[in-house]
Parts: C-alpha cells; structure tokens; sequence
C-alpha cells in the first residue's frame, strides 16, 4: 500500500517535471531574448554614432606656399600687434592659390577655388605671425586645413557621377584637388583642431574644448557643492534625527526632489540665481549651482542608503567600547559606508553631465567660442553643444555631432568605471 | 509536593525515553517483589522447585539491571538531563543497584531453601521466619509504590518502618540464641536461619534506601544519614 | 543581533491571547531565590524598562559581584539581553527605550545625569553574540579603544596595552605575526576572542557578554568558556546565553527570566539539579511550551 503510493508521487512527478523544465527553459529564453534585444540596440546606436563620427577626428589639410609681404597683408614695414592681428591674412591665401592655378580668371571660378581653404585657415596663419612677427616678408610652406565641402569631397561624401548642379562641390574644384592629391599637398591628419578650439560657425574650425571646459568647471562647482551638503544631510537623517513627522516629511520631500523634472530646476535657477541673486547668465557657476539642486537628493539617498547598510553589529562595538555617537559614525560608519556614498555621487555626477534641460533655461546655450577659464565666463558643456550642433545642417557639424557624443559617452564610461574601480577598492568585508 | 507539567518535553523521543526506562524499573521491581516472596515461600515450605525458580529469576534480575543501566548511560550521553530529568536518571541508576541487592538476597533464600529440602529433619525455627518476612515483604512493597508514585509522603512513612524491622530483627536474633543454647544439635541451622534473617533486613535496608532516592528525585533533598523526622518536618 | 536588536522584542506567547501580560507577569509571583550578594559590583534595583508604551522587564532586582560569573537564561523574549544591555546603557540608542529604577556600578546610579554613558562603557565593557571585529588591523581593533580614551601616553605604551589584551583573551599566540592582517580575516572564534582582547584593552571592570558562543562552532565555544573562566579572576561578567549547558559549565550564578520577570535565581548548581519555580525547572528540562 505505501510502497504503492510512493511509487505513485514518483511518477506524479516524474510527469510534471517536463512541464516544468520546459517552463524554466521558456523562462530563459525569454530573459536571454531581452538581453539580446537591448545589446542589440546599444550595438546599433553605437556603431552608428562611431561610423558617423569618426571621421570627425580627421582633418584634410591642403599644402601652401604663402608669401607673407607686407604689401598683400597691407601693414607697414615694423608692423606693431594691434596691426598683425588686423593684416590681411585672407589676401596671402587666395593669392598663394591663384598663384597654384594661374588659369583661373573667371570671378566665379576665383570664389569657387579660393572655397577650397577654410575660412579658419587665416586665423591660424594670424598665430603663427603673431608668434613670429619676422616671419613678414617671408614665404612660407603651411598646411592649412580645407573648406568643408572639400573635406566631405575628400572623405568620399560627394557622388562625383551626379550631374553638377545636383552638389556643391562642382567640377572645376574636384579637378583641383585631384590635381593638389597628385602632387600629394593635399593630406589627411589627427583632427587637433577638434580638441583645441571652442566653437565655430565653420564646421572644420569648431572643437569642443569650449563646452569640456564648461562642462568641467560645471561639474566641478556642482561636486564641492552638493558632496559635503547631501554626505552631511545623509548623516544627519540617518544618524542623528530624531524619527518623526517632521524627519519623515522631508524624507518624503527628499525623494520626491528626486523625481522632480529637471527643466523645473532650471527654472528655479534662473528665476533664484540669476534674476534674484543677479549671478552672470551663462556661467558654469550658475549651471553647477542649479546641477548641484538636481543631484542633492541622488546623492542623499544613495549616501543614506550606504549609511544603513553598514551593519549595526558595527555600531554595537564602536559604542560597546565607548566611543561617543560622533566618533562612531566618524571613525566606523562613514568609512565603511564611503564607497557606496562615492559611487552614488559618481551616478550623480553623471546624471548632471548629461542634464541639458535646466542649463537651456539659464542661458547655457548661447554660442560662445571662447574656452571658459574661471566660473563667471560665459560658457556651454557638451550635451548643450552636441543639441547645437545637432541643429545645424553643414554635413561636418553631423559629424562633429557624433563625435562629440563619442567624448561625452567616453566622459560617462570614465567616471563610471572610477565608480566600480572606488567601490572595488574600498569595499571592506566583515 | 511538585506538580510535573503534563505537556511533557518539546523532544517527545525523550519522554518515551524516560518512561520506557522508568516502565524497566517497575518490571525489576515487580521481579524482585515476586523474587523475595517466593525466597520466603520456599523457605517456609521447604518447597526445592520455587527455590530454584528464585536462583534463575535473579539471572532475570541481573540481565534487567545492566539494560537499565545501558539505557541510563544513553539518556546521559544524548539528552544532558537537568534538574528533575537529572534527579530521575540517578535515582534509577541507583535504585536499580539497590533491586539487584534484594535480589541477591532473595536468591540467598531460595538457595538455602533448596539446600534445606534435601535434608532428613528440619528444625521449626524458620516457620519463625514468616513474621518478619511479611513486615519486610509490605515494606518492600510499599517502597516500589512509593517509587512509581513519587509520593514523597507515602516514602516517609515506608523508610520509617526500618527501625521496627532492626527491632523486630534483633529479636528474632535473641531468640535464636535461646533456641541455640537450649538445642545446641541444630546449631548450624539455627545458623542458616539467622542469614535468611539477616537477608531479610537487608532487604528491608535496600528498601529504604529506595524510599530516600525517592525523597530524593522529588524534593531535590539528599536525606541519607540525617534524621529523618527532622526532614519530613522540614519537607512536608 | 536578531531578534535583540529589534526595538520591540515579541513578548506574545501562547497564552497572551487570554492574559495580558502584566497579568501573567504577576501571576509568577515573587522571585525566588537571593538576588543579592554580600559585596556587589553592580547592582540592578526594582528595575522596569519599556518600549514605548510595551513593558519589556518587569521590577528585576539583580546583583553582579566581582570574580563571579552570572549567567542570564531564559526563552526568546524574555528580557535577559534588555537587561544585558542596561547595564551599559547600550539601550540609549533606542530612542523608545525608558528605564526606571536604579542601577548601580560600585553604588553609583549609571543612569543619573553625571554618568557619562562614554565612561560608563568605558567601564563595563561589552561582548555581542556576532563577533563584531572592526574592518581594521588586528592590532588597530585592540589599539582603538584605548586611542579613543587616551590610556596610552605613546606609542609604546600602546603596544603593550595591544600585546597584553591579545594574551589575555588568549589569542596572542595565534596571531601575533600577523598583527597588521585585518581583523575580518580571522576564524569565527578567533574573531569573538578578537572582540574579547578589544573589550579588555579598555581595562574595563565588568564585562557584559550577550551569548558570545552562539555563533560559533564547539571548539571555538569551549576556548571562550575556558576564557570567561580566566578573566572571572579579575573581572565581573555578566553573560546572557541560550545555551543551558553553557550556563551550567561557565557560571557561579544563574537567573532565569520569564516574559521580563527575574523567576528565578540561585547558585547554578542548584539552578541545575534542583531549581524551585517550575517554570525554571520547565525551562531547564526542556518541557517549555
């Protein structure tokens, strides 16, 4: 009888074990479909913002022979800087180029080849004199970097089969720069220029140094901010306040600051900071300000959730061996509870790396080329440049986009990684 | 008196345990109950068959003994017994030393019963037995009641029947050296007699030895070797 | 920590659903046995503590003397750790915890406002049931108390205090080579002693232990009982266990306690072969519930 029905239960489970072994396999699959998904379109968005951009951290120079007198550069024999910083560098180049192809006489045809320079290549023509101021006189091989179209034409990105009136770049200048490759003056560098300037209406002249800089003055005043403020409210709430209505209310307040949408923060920036408090628009102080407001309550909430995952048992024997309630939380609780508050204000971090939003709202977005160098400079940071340039048709300004998307994930990957590295290395076990 | 909780242990297996042990040291008792009656009985009736159905009731006895004493040993090593579960494992470790004694004595009298029978002409000194051996009869009795009851009261009263035994035992001595110096043929079973009633108290001593582990295992109090009203005034 | 821990030790038990507590409390009646002693360390008087409107213990009265073991045993809930923890007033943490009556340490109320709870556990040290060692060195766990209350005038000093708690918890031996390895890194039971060496190093005069051995394997606990045994030269120790058999091998005196009551207390011997309330003997036996 109770052999019988042992034997019974077996194969009762004998029976349902297909169903469920088919069941945890579907379960699988479904999780593995998901992953692959999700992989799947991190790949494509990655692959298509590195194809696009790539070609960004390239440049096209073109090879000169500029005569530098003082006549074309219309200054005097000792010219002083004030006059080397207004010569006529523009002159030098189209006459160099004239000089390369003498057969061009037509005013139309002159336009199209003196297109071939970037209008940014006098301004590095104006350095190097400046630099140099005996450099008037002399002639001189530069490589200057080219017009945009030649850039796009040179990188493949004009059909030359079309007829010409379908593309910018006509067929005067194509047979112009296929003659200059042949005599090999025209080359292909690292794009420094990218990393070295600040913003430009020429796509080929126009870094992001400018918004790096901005972003990092930003994030600089938003850390020294919110760190102390939101590590010294964690303590507080968790270690010292007392529970009650009062400490729940800004609980609850806390974790809704969280949730509030950041373009509403910008408001509050603008309408506190600068309409209030008359702070500079556009000023990374402001903009670390009003990021500072937005990352509080992450930093406070991982901070407090670090603070109470130390283990009590820590506590019970700082006290057990008479240490007052501020050396425990000082000598024990906080150390132990540092990599999780670090890698908490490191998400914060990167969260207001890439805010765009708040920073619209204080005037972060006007077109500012010069590099910020202290906190009241006008200035950008990445995100905002990446939405102008986003904007802007130029085909060199979509790449530009791309690649500035690439630093910016780049920036996210670095500090993330120092997230994992902090917690890695201060994690202690007990 | 303390009360025991009925719900017994949260480990059941250690009350089934204790009382099948508890159950073992009845059985011994009633063995060596029924051991000193038939010892008695062949004694006065000179009867060989019961005299030797003692000699291998006391085999019984002794093999009742170790298996009690093993199951002691076990309950020792595995359940680490405290307070009254303590008290109860001694007591029976001890009081199944005690029953083997009686038995032991029991089977003294059976052996001279047997050895009795075979002979011609028996005195009537050990019809002279019988008086005492029935007060140490009821006494044994009494004891192994008051051991599977735990009643401490009824313990008292058994342990103080003792002393009329001493008495009644060294009367019965005196009279059999009157009968020795009136009859001095039948000294050597005047002799035998007085061992068998030498047994007899000491089956009487074993008996209150049990009465005072008993004393023992309820109150928590070791009355051996004090006075004994003095105890029961201070217990009851 | 557990259930210790937590604010609100559950006091239900079975019969709660007719009675309430207090009912039952003085349905137990008075305790039985001598709480006193003739020349006591620390002395705990009518003390009652509550959780927030929840009595926790109810009018115990106790007394620790010096070169003497007192064991508190007892069911889940019932108060011993509460008042383990009283007496260093560790309970001061708990916002909810209120104590009244008085407890004293050489005749002096622990809990009056001159008392510094820092000096105070500086004092009466502790010993938790998890061992609890600081994520440091070996030698910065036994160092931290004595920095903290500057018994050490420098560095060597020190060293000494370290060297001499660590061979006093008997442990020195095992780890004296490594005394820069992080205290974590240690057996179970080597952490316990650890905590033990780290407690002494405040040259405390009474050390509570709220059940020191539960965590840890027989062997571990045998070297820590045999330790408790040692350090009864100098100290007086209070230890709250679960363990009987512990309380039976490491203590002069026992105190049984019963939904926040002290029933009762006695020699431990007695406690053991022949304890007089019946909840006590109910306890010890194993018949509980």
């Amino acid at each position: 009888m109770n052999a019988q029905e042992e034997l019974n239960t077996t194969e009762v489970v004998r029976g349902s074990l297909k169903r469920r072994y088919a069941r945890e396999k579907r379960f699988r699959l479904f999780g593995l479909a998901a992953i692959t998904a999700s992989l799947t379109f991190l790949a494509v968005l990655l692959i298509t913002i590195t194809a696009r951009g790539l070609p960004a951290f390239k440049q096209t120079f073109i090879q000169l022979e500029v005569t530098l007198d003082s006549k074309t550069l219309g200054v005097g024999e000792n010219p002083d800087t004030n006059e080397l910083r207004r010569a006529n560098y523009n002159g030098a180049i189209k006459k160099s180029l004239t000089t390369l192809f003498p057969d061009v006489k037509k005013r139309k045809d002159k336009k199209a080849l003196y297109k071939l320079v970037s209008k940014g290549g006098q301004y590095d023509l104006q350095k190097r004199v400046m630099a140099d101021p005996s450099l008037v006189g002399e002639t001189l091989k530069v490589w200057l970097p080219v017009g945009d179209d030649t850039n796009s034409y040179i990188q493949g990105n004009i059909d030359s089969s079309l007829p010409e009136k379908k593309r910018r770049f006509k067929d005067n200048q194509i047979l112009w720069v296929d003659q200059l490759t042949e005599d090999k003056q025209i080359q292909r560098r690292f794009n420094s220029t990218f990393f070295e300037r600040g913003d430009s209406r020429e796509p080929e002249m126009a870094g992001i140094k400018g918004s790096l800089f901005g972003s990092m003055l930003t994030l600089m005043v938003t850390l020294l901010l919110s760190f102390p403020v939101a590590v010294a409210t964690a303590i507080y709430l968790e270690e010292f306040a007392p529970k009650n209505r009062w400490t729940d209310l800004i609980e609850v307040n806390i974790n809704n600051l969280a949730a509030v949408p950041s373009i509403v923060f910008g408001l509050l920036g603008l309408a506190i900071f600068i309409n209030f408090f008359n702070l500079p628009r556009s000023a990374p102080i402001v903009g670390g300000l009003v990021l500072s407001l937005m990352t509080l309550p992450t930093i406070i909430i991982s901070a407090r959730a670090a603070l109470k995952s130390v283990p009590p048992s820590i506590r019970d024997a700082a006290l057990g061996v008479g240490a007052s309630k501020l050396q425990v939380v000082f000598h024990h609780v906080l150390p132990l509870a540092m990599p999780g508050i670090l890698t908490g204000t490191i998400i914060g971090m990167a969260q207001a790396l890439g805010e765009t939003a708040p920073l619209l709202m204080i005037g972060m977005v006007a077109f500012i080329v010069d590099v910020p160098t202290s906190l009241t400079d006008p200035a950008t940071v990445l995100p905002v440049q990446i939405y102008q340039w986003a904007d802007l048709p130029e085909k060199g300004f979509v790449e530009k986009t791309s690649a500035a998307i690439m630093v910016l994930l780049a920036f996210l990957i670095v500090m993330n990684a120092a997230a994992v590295y902090l917690r890695r290395k201060f994690e202690r076990k007990w | 008196m303390r009360t025991f909780n009925p719900e017994g242990h949260t480990a059941h297996a250690f009350d089934v345990e204790l009382n099948d042990v508890k159950h073992k040291v009845m059985t011994m008792g009633g063995l060596v109950e029924s051991m000193v009656h038939n010892g008695l009985e062949a004694l006065l009736t000179m009867d060989e068959v019961i005299g030797l159905q003692v000699t291998e009731d006391d085999h019984k006895a002794n093999q009742l003994e170790l298996d009690i004493d093993e199951d002691c040993t076990r309950i020792l090593a595995r359940r680490q017994p405290a307070a009254s579960d303590l008290r109860l494992v001694i007591t029976i470790i001890k009081t199944i030393t005690d029953l083997e004694r009686i038995g032991d004595e029991a089977e003294k009298l059976g052996r001279i019963a047997v050895k009795l029978s075979n002979e011609p002409n028996t005195p009537v000194y050990y019809k002279d037995l019988h008086h005492l051996g029935e007060h140490v009869k009821v006494m044994l009795r009494d004891a192994l009641d008051a051991f599977t009851r735990m009643d401490v009261e009824a313990a008292f009263h058994t342990a103080a029947k003792d002393e009329a035994i001493d008495t009644e035992y060294s009367n019965f001595s005196r009279l059999l050296i009157t009968h020795m110096m009136e009859n001095p043929a039948n000294v050597s079973h005047a002799l035998d007699v007085s061992w068998c009633a030498r047994s007899l108290e000491r089956i009487a001593d074993h008996a209150c030895n049990i009465c005072e582990y008993v004393i023992y295992l309820v109150e928590g109090q070791d009355i051996r070797h004090s006075n004994l009203d003095e105890m029961r005034k201070k217990l009851l | 920590m557990n259930e210790e821990v937590n604010p609100l030790p559950s006091l239900e038990q079975d019969q709660t659903s007719e009675q309430t507590i207090e009912e039952i409390v003085a349905s137990l009646g008075d305790t039985v046995g001598q709480p006193r002693v003739d020349d006591p360390k620390m002395s705990v008087s009518n003390v009652d503590v509550f959780y927030g409107k929840k009595q926790a213990i109810f009018g115990v009265d106790l007394d620790i003397a010096n070169n003497e073991v007192v064991s508190m045993i007892g069911p889940s809930g019932c108060g011993k750790s509460t008042l383990l923890r009283c007496l260093n007033r560790m309970n001061d943490t708990i916002p909810i915890c209120r104590v009244s009556g008085e407890l004293t340490l050489d005749g002096e109320d622990i809990y009056s406002k001159d008392t510094d709870p820092v000096l105070l556990r500086a004092r009466v040290g502790m010993v938790f049931q998890k061992p609890n060692p600081f994520p440091k060195s070996i030698y910065e766990n036994v160092a931290y108390g004595p920095r903290l209350h500057g018994l050490n005038r420098n560095k060597a000093d020190l060293d000494d205090i370290v060297v001499n708690s660590l061979k006093k918890a008997g442990i020195y031996n095992e780890v004296k080579n490594r005394l820069d390895e992080s205290g974590t890194s240690l057996s179970g039971g080597q952490q316990q002693r650890l905590c033990i060496a780290r407690t002494i190093a405040c040259s405390p005069e009474v050390i509570l232990m709220d059940e020191p051995c539960s965590a840890l394997d027989p062997i571990a606990t045998a070297k820590i009982e045999e330790l408790i045994d040692e350090l009864r030269e100098n100290y007086a120790i209070a230890i709250v266990t679960h363990s009987m058999q512990q309380a039976a091998r490491v203590s002069q005196r026992t105190a049984y306690f019963h939904l926040g009551k002290l029933v009762e207390v006695g020699d431990t011997d007695t406690i053991f072969t022949n304890p007089r309330h019946e909840l006590t003997e109910n306890y010890i036996t194993g018949r509980f519930g």
